[in-house]
């Protein structure tokens, strides 16, 4: 491995962790207003196919992550009805989410392209990447940091981030002194859908150029995980998907050189990822009332 | 004085619930500025549900109410604080992870959403306002890490944040020490003198005694009367609350003790934080006798019961019953071999509230052949006679053997808790605050109950943090002071004030030099 490889390596772990990230601070966001949802990985399947129709209809990338991000916000609003204002199971409409993807994703590749499992966005519909000797940069890495710090900072500096916290935590509490629960929590729910949204828009109009019907791979199942072992704290969310990106990029980078069996390459993201950030950050506590609906007496 | 101004006037509330409840029968109630007014009423009376109407936490079925000769309505709690009245709940409703200084700004942080929360801004308000008030609490700690007097004091605090004239407290004392109580009322008075409106809910004579100027009693939804305190006596208080007279008195006939049944030797166990919660204890409790263990909570009390019962590993020493080693032994065994155990928090060890009368009444029996029609399979039909045979036995009231737990008040859930133990037929009975937060009614009984176990040759092992309690039930009796025994002593030999010398660490030997 010389100097090049790894600045390579680095280049594509930034790349390969916005999803993740931003999966991970949506998600952790949520939760910590007390709504959990599974729904990721069909969130970003689902923004990731809509997001490459906006893209290319409007011949503009930009435009693909706007429609990735209404994508989320869609799904995070039909999660946020069921469980915080229907007061419903919040694991189930995630379980629904993601069969719908799975479902509507192969079809609509095959009803809209004609092609059968994956298509190749055009070159108009990608975004605009910084290319460098070493491969390609997105914007995207940028924006993702700055939510993730951004995301941090608004929820444990500000009275927003402190009243999310106290729904999550104890709803009782915060309703006895004048806060919202459920306003809270339904836009918690969708800002952490719409998050995933832009992750999965990221993937295909963005990073990867493409549309492939199983390309969420587990990213939301990961992210949840990075989450968790991050302690819901967005910053150490970061450095988790950062991790994984970091494995992924070094996945693809041994797969050709055959050193290991292919299918060890391919697990090695998951489980350093799970490794590392368990081992580093240990025993987290969720928040008290995570995933509980609350209603008033 | 600044009397006779009603500050707060609540007229002909009627509460029916939904599932048809007459919770409260028209209640007419007055509330003068300044004063401290005590709601006395047995659990299930319709005080904290009267109180949750007037902070806005419940809606009237019919009625009125007044603040400052306005009529007003209250549709959540935050009206009700903008209207100048806080309530402090018997649980807290704090969050936990949150310092004091967050949970009191919470809701009322100033300025935007999205600004920065100007933390030392807050913090000037909030010591200006303990100065003020003459008490404090840390700010910075996670309040799940301070005690349970210290969190009250965030709560009174966080209404106090919010410039409320009436304070409202359900039960306060339940879950304090009699040092933390003593500390309370000193807070109260403080509150007091400054023209502050209490209204202080509680169904203990003696401290409804103490503290207030007027008492309201309710009996079953409806006020039976309105006293002033000066001239009110403990007896009248009772014959108000319970209907009839009460003997706050138990009887006890004499009993010569027999062979050891539980006995504990250099037992050594280890508390949550990582500290030795028991030192090396050695004690035994005979049959036919009440073993009291009196003393400041979270002195190892908590610890000692786990290590008995089998719910935490013990770190040296043994455990006997009836001369078998127990120690590390499940309680699954441990009920097989005859112990029973009341823990101490009825809600989260003693019952589960989700669950029905008829399947809590067997928690812990599920698996004897009596309740199984053939292995695995529980037999309902034994079940529920069972769950009939209890209430009708020990006079619980609920509303049928299919009712959740939850829709018990709290004394006959603690009642179904003691009738549950008592049908395991123990050899050994662990009470753990056998009458936390049960109305006078209830308490009686069950006292008297443990008494009777004790007549019939069991052996009890009572951990409690009422003083009068233990004094009154044990043959003999402990005091713990920091996972050891400053003297095991019995009661009738020693002054209350030796008991409460031994609760602040000083060895019985030493006293009686």
């Amino acid at each position: 491995m010389n100097p090049g490889d790894i600045i390579t390596i680095l280049i594509m772990s930034l790349m390969a962790m916005v999803p993740i990230v931003l999966t991970s601070v949506g998600a952790a966001w949520s939760e910590r207003a007390g709504v959990v949802s599974i729904g990721y990985e069909g969130v970003l399947l689902m923004s990731a196919f809509f997001g490459a129709i906006f893209a290319e209809l409007a011949r503009n990338a930009l435009v693909g992550l706007i429609g990735g991000i209404i994508v989320g916000l869609l799904l995070g609003m039909l999660h946020g009805v069921l469980t915080v204002y229907l007061k419903g199971d919040h694991v189930i409409p995630g379980i629904g989410i993601n069969l719908l993807a799975m479902g509507v994703v192969p079809f609509g590749i095959l009803a809209y392209w004609g092609t059968a499992g994956q298509h190749q966005l055009p070159h108009d519909a990608i975004m605009w990447h910084w290319r460098t000797p070493y491969g390609e940069i997105s914007p995207m890495i940028i924006v993702t940091v700055v939510i993730a710090v951004v995301t941090w900072w608004v929820l444990f500096k500000t009275p927003l981030g402190l009243r999310v916290r106290a729904c999550g935590e104890n709803p009782e509490a915060a309703d006895a002194l004048g806060i919202n629960v459920e306003k809270y929590r339904f836009w918690s729910t969708v800002y952490g859908h719409a998050l995933a949204g832009l992750g999965g828009a990221y993937m295909s109009v963005d990073w990867l150029g493409l549309v492939h019907k199983t390309m969420s791979g587990g990213r939301g199942f990961i992210a949840l995980a990075n989450m968790v072992f991050s302690g819901w704290n967005p910053l150490i969310s970061l450095i988790g998907g950062w991790l994984f990106g970091f494995f992924e990029a070094l996945a693809t980078w041994l797969a050709p050189k055959h050193i290991i069996p292919g299918q060890f390459i391919l697990m090695l993201p998951y489980i350093m990822t799970l490794i590392i950030v368990a081992g580093i950050i240990g025993k987290a506590r969720p928040p008290k009332w995570d995933g509980k609906p609350y209603k008033r007496e | 004085m600044m009397e006779r101004v009603p500050i707060v006037e609540m007229k002909g509330i009627v509460k029916v619930y939904p599932d048809g409840t007459k919770a409260l029968k028209g209640v007419d109630l007055v509330v003068y500025q300044g004063e401290i007014l005590g709601l006395l009423g047995e659990n299930g009376a319709g005080k904290t549900t009267l109180m949750k109407i007037l902070f806005g936490m419940l809606q009237p079925t019919a009625g009125k109410i007044f603040v400052k000769g306005k009529e007003v309505r209250f549709k959540s709690p935050s009206d009700a604080i903008a209207h100048g009245i806080g309530m402090v709940h018997q649980h807290f409703t704090l969050v936990e992870v949150f310092d004091a200084l967050h949970n009191i700004i919470l809701g009322m942080e100033g300025h935007g959403l999205l600004s920065k929360i100007d933390v030392e801004r807050a913090r000037r308000k909030i010591e200006r306002l303990m100065e003020e008030l003459n008490f404090r609490v840390p700010l910075d700690v996670p309040v799940e890490e301070l005690p349970v007097g210290v969190q009250q004091r965030v709560e009174i605090l966080k209404m106090l944040y919010r410039d409320v004239e009436v304070l409202i407290l359900d039960e306060p004392t339940a879950v304090l020490t009699p040092i933390e109580v003593r500390e309370l009322f000193r807070v109260l008075r403080q509150l007091k003198a400054r023209g502050k409106t209490i209204i202080f809910i509680s169904h203990k004579l003696n401290e409804v005694m103490e503290i207030t100027d007027r008492v309201t009693v309710i009996r079953k939804g409806k006020v039976v009367g309105t006293v002033r305190t000066s001239e009110a006596t403990p007896q009248l208080l009772a014959r108000m609350m319970v209907g009839r007279d009460v003997v706050l008195r138990i009887e006890k006939p004499p009993k010569e003790p027999g062979k050891p049944i539980l006995r504990v030797e250099k037992l050594r166990v280890i508390g949550d934080r990582g500290e030795v919660a028991v030192k090396d204890l050695s004690f035994e409790v005979r049959a036919g006798e009440i073993f009291g263990i009196a003393g400041v909570e979270g002195n190892g009390q908590t610890e000692l019961i786990e290590a008995i019962s089998g719910l935490r590993k013990v770190e040296g020493g043994k455990v006997y019953l009836n001369e078998k080693d127990i120690t590390g032994k499940g309680p699954k065994e441990l009920y097989d071999m005859g112990m029973a155990h009341i823990p101490e928090d009825r809600t989260h060890m003693g019952l589960i509230l989700d669950m029905t009368v008829t399947e809590n009444s067997i928690l812990g029996l599920h698996w004897r052949p009596k309740f199984q029609r053939f292995k695995g399979v529980i037999n309902w039909a034994r079940a529920r006679e069972h769950a009939q045979h209890l209430i009708e036995q020990f006079d619980i009231s609920a509303p049928g053997t299919e009712a959740p737990v939850k829709s018990l008040s709290g004394g006959n859930q603690q009642k179904l808790i003691v009738a549950r133990e008592v049908s395991k037929e123990p050899v050994f009975i662990i009470a753990a605050q056998p009458t936390r937060g049960v109305d006078v009614a209830s308490t009686e009984y069950i006292r008297n109950y443990l008494v009777k176990l004790r007549n019939e040759d069991k052996a009890v092992l009572l951990v409690s943090a009422d003083l009068d309690e233990v004094v009154q039930l044990s043959d003999r009796m402990g005091v713990m002071y920091e996972g050891e025994f400053m003297g095991v002593v019995k009661p009738e030999e020693v002054t209350t004030e030796e008991i409460g010398m031994m609760m602040g660490g000083i060895r019985y030997e030493e006293i009686r030099k």
